[in-house]
């Protein structure tokens, strides 16, 4: 499903954020990207949403070169694919409710099936109550439930988490997992970046690890 | 409805500067307005100084008349002419004799001294039109003397259609720097929410999406812009001519520009779609590359 093909990302001023990736993930697996600050992570994950395209090299999501989709069909492509940015990307002059419902109403989806949807991520993710809330009265990890729960909601055949659990404590990120796992088992492919080393060792998963933008280990643990 | 929400959040967002450019197009409509009434205006003069406009064709005294109606259907079959009217020594005897002190000293003559004449309008008095006609009927035989005002009329005639120019391009200058000046207060208010038409795009927005509630803004500021400027107009017209009538005694209302009928409801329409124009045309001008974050 996705394949990167001897990619490069360099930014200005000579930073090689990326240099040579190659690797593939086939439909329906859960992998795990890990590495210190600054290895690539959300770079690998920033090209495969389309927001960069690489310097050198091809990313191909079912089969297709994504840097060849054009603006015009870009938004289609992402609607396919949830996002948990590590930065969250919140809307704060809208609510909860409203941040979650986003994806669905960008695409003209009925009031009540965005309603029962919400509810429902809401209460998935634990944030009972904060519904009519903006994100400027959430704390750090309510914000990420939020983001999360933005990423979920249109289904997507693919799920890339940028530290989604960065901000959780140990309890609520095993209530996120577990819903990473479920969607996974219904045939989601995921992408998780993340620092957590224990996460990494309960959960049993392939990993590919980084380190100054070159895949160092690809293995499952 | 959808729609309307984020034209309401943008609203709130950047409150001060939908005034801005609501005043912005008001004041537009304003100097649009009250250009467009100094162009009626001036084109009302020009066409009544056009109108005075004639050439009139003196025929030799016993000339018979009957020739000259192969003449007269050749100039009516040119497309520059709009009439042309034969009068005869009877006709403009039974004309002048109207005035009394003319009748005196026409009665002083034994018999009509008038001649036979032509009057003829154009279409437009431009040089050139003047020149041809003049020409054919210098080919002619039995004319005695052409009168058109000659030299002056010419000038006059330039001159009028210099000030029609420069009323055009004054206008158009307005047009495009009010056009300039609301798209970039709509750009303001793009950039003051940059960062959520960046999400909104990071969640697969497409781009009509997006650019919908600037354009929908940008039809109600110019909405209201329109009624404001139209208001403002219509104060200040009436108190210019209720001041000049008791300065003056002047009274202009009667004058067809401002007649009441101009300050009609189509008026008022007339002026919300030009607002409406405006704001359109502005937000689609600023919204053109929204793809930088
Ligand atoms: N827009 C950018 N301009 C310049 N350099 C960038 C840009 N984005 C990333 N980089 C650089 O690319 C490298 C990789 O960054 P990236 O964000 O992918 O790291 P990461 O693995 O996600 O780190 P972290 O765990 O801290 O999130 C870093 O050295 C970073 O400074
Ligand atoms: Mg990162």
């Amino acid at each position: 499903m996705i394949k990167f093909n001897h990619v490069f990302k360099i930014y200005e001023k000579n930073i090689k954020a990326l240099e040579d990736i190659n690797f593939s993930i086939s439909k329906g697996e859960f992998v795990f990207l890990t590495g210190p600050s600054g290895a690539g992570k959300t770079t690998i994950l920033n090209l495969l949403y389309r927001e960069d395209i690489p310097d050198m090299g091809s990313v191909f999501v079912n089969n297709e070169d994504i840097s060849h989709i054009s603006d015009r069909k870009l938004p289609f492509y992402r609607r396919n694919i949830g996002f948990v940015f590590q930065d969250f990307k919140l809307l704060f002059d809208r609510t909860v409710f409203d941040n979650i419902a986003l994806p669905l109403v960008i695409t003209k989806t009925e009031k009540k099936f965005i309603k029962n949807k919400v509810e429902e991520y809401i209460n998935k993710t634990g944030l009972c109550g904060k519904e009519k809330l903006t994100p400027w009265h959430l704390s750090g990890g309510e914000k990420q439930k939020v983001a999360i729960a933005r990423a979920f909601i249109t289904n997507p055949s693919l799920i890339l988490a940028d530290e989604p659990t960065g901000n959780l404590d140990d309890e609520s990120s095993w209530e996120i997992i577990k819903m990473f796992e479920e969607v996974n088992k219904e045939g989601t492919t995921i992408l998780f970046a993340t620092h957590n080393k224990e996460l990494l060792q309960k959960m049993n998963k392939r990993v590919i690890r980084l380190n100054k933008g070159k895949v160092i280990s690809d293995e499952s643990i | 409805m959808k729609v309307f929400k984020e034209v309401f959040l943008n609203f709130k967002k950047s409150g001060f500067m939908n005034l801005i450019s609501v005043g912005t197009i008001a004041i537009t409509i304003i100097i649009l307005g009250s250009y467009f009434i100094a162009n009626l205006a001036v084109n009302h003069f020009l066409s009544r100084v056009e109108n005075k406009i004639e050439i009139v064709v003196f025929l030799k005294d016993g000339f018979a008349a009957e020739k000259m109606k192969n003449t007269i259907t050749e100039l009516e079959s040119l497309n520059e002419i709009e009439d042309v009217k034969f009068i005869s020594k009877y006709d403009a005897y039974q004309e002048f004799v109207k005035d009394k002190e003319i009748l005196t000293i026409l009665q002083s003559f034994e018999s009509n001294p008038l001649p036979d004449s032509i009057k003829i309008k154009l279409k437009e008095y431009t040089p050139k039109n003047i020149d041809k006609i003049i020409n054919i009927l210098k080919s002619k035989e039995g004319i005695e003397e052409i009168q058109y005002g000659g030299k002056e009329i010419e000038n006059l005639l330039n001159i009028l259609n210099v000030i029609k120019i420069i009323m055009i391009v004054i206008g158009i200058i307005f047009i495009i720097s009010s056009l300039l000046v609301v798209s970039n207060i709509i750009k303001l208010t793009i950039y003051a929410r940059r960062q959520d038409i960046y999400i909104f795009k990071m969640v697969g927005a497409t781009n009509f999406f997006i650019k919908m509630p600037f354009i929908l803004e940008g039809i109600i500021h110019g909405f209201f812009g329109g009624i404001i400027g139209w208001v403002i107009l219509y104060v200040i017209i009436n108190i210019l001519l209720t001041e000049i009538k008791k300065e003056t005694g002047l009274d202009f209302t009667g004058f067809y520009v401002f007649t009441p009928s101009f300050f009609s409801l189509k008026f008022l329409i007339e002026t919300i779609i030009a607002g409406i124009l405006l704001g359109f045309f502005g937000s689609l001008l600023s919204l053109g590359n929204i793809k930088e974050k």
